[in-house]
């Protein structure tokens, strides 16, 4: 089966053992919890009813004001402040719900804004991120030069390093804030952080709920937007930096299938005849199979270049990974050619100490049959 | 100083991305301040009815307040058995987080963020993997559904593409409304609204499928379709973002890797030429095949028609002088090797680790010669030689041929 297929099945499984194995551990982490609640506040509910002499239909009259009054007790929602924290929840995913549009119209402009600018949002800081990581990488190879180390070329291994411990500290940063401004404990406030940046948004807690603070607390609200955008930023760049490479392997795959496909098609075509025809006359045949023969022997060296820009490709990367700072689209094209090369470099210890592993084991395995080879050396003897 | 392509690009994002926050949040202003107010007022009104009616203590209604919300979960019953949390799973990894249902221990809290630290990622790769499967099927059904319509050209290009994901799009919010407004009792509009907050993952909880009483434990059936729905949408979703977006959030990364083959091609280019002039077992020449036309900057092959340019003195196409310096040193690394190889030796057959690698070089350059038709009997490029900038093939001594 082809490595995609694969891999998308494994990953589908993965998924699902993975919710199967969460929703186990919720289970067991928050019923017991769930039950007691309930029936503490059912008792208590109930004193009060009986305290109040209240029938069933008049507390649920009850309730439901008073569940419908809770947005506003936050104070006012959708005053300018108010409106553009939630169209900050909107494009960015977060979704609290502490204010949801309650018009038909405001619904339907709410999914016209959400359907362009949620992927306007994604390409930002992924965007953003990405010049982020460079400047970092940057930064860190100036010091590397300074600390006079050895070696100093950033690995992925720096850079994944230091992209935990920033988002570790932008969480951190944010659970002192909050838990000073919301009154809510460091774990809470760190929780609401890690819910927020994740673009989760349950919504349990929600930052300018207080206070009517949207309105009153000008600074504190711009601090709020400011830190949930750049966290955002922070945690894009990260997954940049780690997972982007992945949600394309597929594509890449497909792309390299592709190429092979129609260089084997090509192959086919100009069949065995052709490249002996290209190999066996020299030049000075050429103007009369002019046509022909340059036709058949342009496929076949188009295709046997393009295997060998490939194998080059995997050279040049490999060495300006090392060289400049990692790189990191190419990786399954990477990865694919040096499984080939792999195999050769028992065989081409000289070369593989360059860091340039990849030798004609690219082009042998794919072109060249050993049939082929033999008639290759034939030929360059007549030469 | 002329700005880097990716700055100016992630400038220009930042502005619009600002600016797009400021007219999202003028219009909501305008279109649910008013409503919000008077609704505000309506039910403060209520509030103080009952409060004289029922005669509550100031006390007591905030304790009644507390209860009601604190309950609010509950209304929709046992939110945590097993059915309950594998949705509060999904709605943690898919980054749904509709808040319905929220940890309420310590504990819960921790393992929540820990398993959405690794469920994020899974699930992103996992969508996108699996979306780019379907396109790639879809592209596969088209091309064969154009093929017996009997259509001329068989090819599927992007629009098509784009038009059938929106459709699909379109397709399953339509489907999901029509399931959820039957089972959930609201009107097409708001089901619609719900599956179309539910897949984009905002997530808002205001509407949330599976909350009418004891849903989630009964109606095992609902439940399944539920949970499947919210799966199988996100693919489509996801198929159609990895088939538009995608591509846009990896355009930085491919553009500051063209800068540094740039920078680092002229830098062998010009060690190139400082090497060339005094080694001989090096190979020097590039390998110039002709090959149809290249598009990308990193295409290594000329064109016919710029070879020609590199031997006559007609003004080059600028994709031959971008091209050059690559291709030196790119055909460079390889031939480079042939020559720490010290493989000095005649034939290739005495110097077993350079053996592949000479035979490659070999087996390329054949096929030059016997395909260049635009060359005469002179001008045949030595097996596996490379030229720096400047030398012609013309001036590459007989004898390396021979020694091969």
């Amino acid at each position: 089966m082809k490595r995609q297929n694969i891999r998308t099945l494994v990953l589908i499984i993965c998924t699902f053992t993975y919710l199967l194995v969460g929703a186990a551990v919720f289970d067991a982490l928050e019923s017991k919890m769930e039950i007691t609640q309930k029936k503490v506040l059912d008792d208590r509910k109930r004193e009060l009813m009986d305290k109040y002499n209240l029938s069933k239909v008049n507390f649920d009259e009850l309730e439901r004001v008073v569940l419908q009054l809770k947005p506003h007790k936050a104070g006012v929602q959708w005053r300018f402040a108010g409106s553009f924290y939630f169209a900050i929840t909107v494009i960015t995913t977060i979704g609290y719900g502490h204010a949801a549009p309650s018009t038909d119209g405001g619904k339907v402009f709410c999914m016209f804004y959400a359907l362009l600018g949620i992927p306007l949002t994604l390409v930002m800081f992924q965007s953003l991120g990405e010049r982020i990581n460079t400047f970092v990488k940057y930064l860190l190879h100036r010091l590397k030069k300074c600390l006079g180390l050895r070696n100093t070329e950033v690995s992925m291994a720096n850079m994944v390093c230091i992209g935990l411990i920033s988002c570790m500290s932008t969480l951190c940063v944010g659970a002192a804030a909050f838990s000073r401004y919301e009154d809510w404990s460091f774990f809470h406030a760190y929780y609401y952080c890690f819910i927020t940046l994740t673009t989760i948004g349950f919504g349990d807690y929600v930052a300018l709920q207080k206070d009517n603070a949207l309105q009153t607390n000008p600074q504190y609200v711009a601090f709020s937007f400011m830190y949930i955008l750049t966290g955002l930023t922070v945690i894009g760049a990260f997954l940049n930096l780690v997972v982007l490479r992945f949600m394309t392997m597929n594509a890449e795959d497909e792309r390299r299938d592709a190429e092979q496909r129609t260089l084997l098609s090509r192959n086919r075509q100009t069949g065995g005849t052709g490249t002996n025809h290209c190999m066996s006359d020299p030049p000075s045949s050429s103007t009369a199979g002019h046509g022909g023969g340059s036709g058949k022997g342009l496929c076949n060296v188009y295709a046997e270049v393009l295997h060998f820009q490939s194998m080059c490709s995997c050279l040049w990367y490999k060495s300006q990974e090392k060289m400049h700072y990692s790189i990191p689209m190419i990786i399954s094209h990477d990865l694919s050619n040096s499984d080939t090369c792999m195999e050769h470099s028992e065989t081409s210890d000289a070369l593989h100490s360059n860091g340039c592993v990849c030798s004609a084991s690219s082009v042998y395995t794919g072109l060249l049959s050993p049939a082929h080879y033999q008639r290759l050396s034939k030929r360059r003897s007549s030469i | 100083m002329k700005m880097k392509k990716q700055n100016v690009r992630t400038l220009s994002l930042i502005l619009c991305m600002f600016s797009y926050l400021l007219v999202g949040a003028a219009v909501f202003d305008a279109l649910e301040s008013e409503t919000e107010s008077a609704r505000k007022r309506m039910l403060e009104q209520k509030r103080s009815d009952m409060k004289r009616k029922y005669r509550f203590t100031e006390h007591d209604y905030r304790e009644i307040e507390r209860v009601v919300l604190q309950a609010e979960p509950h209304r929709a019953g046992r939110q945590w058995k097993f059915a309950g949390s594998f949705y509060f799973a999904i709605t943690v990894i898919t980054t749904i987080g509709y808040g319905h249902a929220a940890p309420g221990t310590d504990a819960g809290k921790v393992f929540c963020m820990f398993y959405a630290g690794l469920g994020i990622p899974l699930t992103l790769v996992m969508f996108q993997s699996l979306g780019e499967r379907m396109n790639t099927f879809v592209r596969y059904l088209l091309s064969r559904v154009k093929k017996c319509l009997g259509l001329h050209r068989t090819e599927i290009s992007m629009e098509n593409m784009v038009l059938v994901g929106f459709l699909s799009c379109l397709g399953t919010l339509c489907v999901g409304a029509a399931a959820f407004s039957h089972f959930e009792g609201w009107t097409f509009f708001h089901a619609y609204y719900y599956c179309f907050i539910t897949l984009t993952t905002i997530g808002f909880g205001d509407f949330v499928a599976l909350q009418k009483k004891e849903d989630l434990q009964e109606k095992t059936p609902y439940v399944v379709f539920s949970f499947m729905y919210i799966l199988v949408g996100l693919t489509v979703i996801g198929a159609f973002l990895n088939l538009v977006v995608l591509r846009f959030l990896t355009m930085n990364s491919e553009d500051e890797k063209r800068d540094a083959q740039e920078r680092a091609s002229l830098k062998r280019g010009r060690n190139l030429t400082a090497l060339s002039l005094g080694q001989e077992n090096h190979c020097h020449s590039n390998l110039f095949l002709p090959i149809e036309e290249g598009t990308s900057c990193t295409n290594l092959i000329l064109s016919p028609a710029e070879e020609r340019g590199l031997y006559s003195p007609l003004p080059l196409p600028l994709n031959a002088s971008q091209s050059r310096p690559q291709l030196s040193s790119l055909c460079s690394c390889v031939c480079y090797h042939l020559g720490l190889c010290h493989c000095s030796a005649p034939s290739p057959n005495k110097c077993p680790e350079c053996n592949i690698n000479s035979v490659y070089c070999n087996s390329v350059s054949y096929k030059i010669q016997g395909c260049s038709s635009n060359r005469n009997d002179t001008v045949v490029s030595s097996p596996g030689s490379t030229l720096s900038p400047g030398l012609s093939l013309r001036d590459l001594p007989r004898f390396r041929r021979k020694s091969l």
